[in-house]
């Protein structure tokens, strides 16, 4: 289960060099996006993940909203 | 008597309010609601997308 | 793995770094005053009158020690009683608009309902500045005929 993070947590960790993913869909991803996001829509999250993300480091996923 | 407080209909969704929650005025002719307002400027967003996120 | 819930939503809002195509677009918080006039609650309008419009403004916000806003007046309003206190002139609870709002948007909106200036606030409700409906048509303007040119 993720633990649940806010503004500060995410930049605390991206400082010490975690992943960020954004779960959008790639459209929403293009227009705008945290600094150095990569894109995985969720729908292909487990599929892609392994070839996409490194294992040794942290990962913060994000999407629009709490919605 | 107490007179009702004026209501108007949102353009975009028909809700009742009290006033257009984008210029606050009570007889605004394009009057719409706090939760329209709010999507139509990405402020927040009403649909769920379509991957559950 | 982490869950940054509150998501991209909250740090557009908070009005933190982007990338992407739409990064360069010219948002509410680039264009809005930050030195916009600022008064408090216990004020009296003939003090704020005498600042505001000489300033170049024909609107105060009325904001809290922490900047928080908490009414507005616009020109109906500073045309009031210079003896009433702030609280009691003021429009309470004004609707405002965060600063990562697209220009176009917010100008095609003003001019939709006609209105001449808007807060723009952080999601926590701190003033960053007041959007005037004729800077924004101005930059939404500009904007237009930079992409017309491009195409």
């Amino acid at each position: 289960m993720p633990r649940e993070i806010d503004r500060e947590g995410v930049r605390r960790l991206v400082d010490q060099g975690a992943q960020l993913v954004e779960v959008l869909p790639a459209h929403e991803y293009e227009e705008e996006h945290l600094p150095g996001a990569v894109n995985l829509p969720l729908r292909r999250l487990e599929e892609q993940a392994a070839d996409v993300l490194d294992r040794t480091r942290a990962v913060v996923v994000y999407c629009w909203d709490s919605a | 008597m107490t007179e009702a407080a004026p209501v108007v209909a949102c353009v975009a969704c028909g809700r009742a309010i009290d006033c257009c929650e984008f210029c606050d005025r009570p007889d605004c002719s394009t009057a719409i609601c706090y939760r329209c307002v709010a999507v139509a400027l990405r402020q927040a967003t009403r649909d769920l997308h379509d991957h559950g996120g | 793995m982490y869950d940054y819930v509150a998501g991209k939503l909250d740090w557009l809002a908070a009005g933190g770094p982007i990338e992407g195509t739409d990064a360069a677009t010219p948002r509410a918080g680039d264009v809005a005053r930050g030195d916009v006039p600022t008064c408090g609650l216990d004020e009296r309008l003939g003090e704020v009158q005498e600042r505001t419009r000489p300033a170049g403004f024909d609107a105060c916000v009325v904001v809290n020690q922490e900047r928080v806003v908490l009414g507005l007046l616009r020109a109906k309003e500073l045309d009031g009683d210079p003896a009433s206190r702030i609280e009691a002139a003021m429009r309470p609870g004004p609707s405002t608009f965060r600063p990562h709002v697209r220009i176009q948007e917010m100008a095609h909106h003003m001019v939709d309902h006609d209105l001449e200036n808007s807060p723009i606030t952080t999601s926590d409700g701190r003033l960053v500045g007041l959007l005037r409906r004729d800077d924004a048509l101005r930059v939404a303007h500009g904007r237009h005929q930079a992409e017309g040119d491009a195409t």
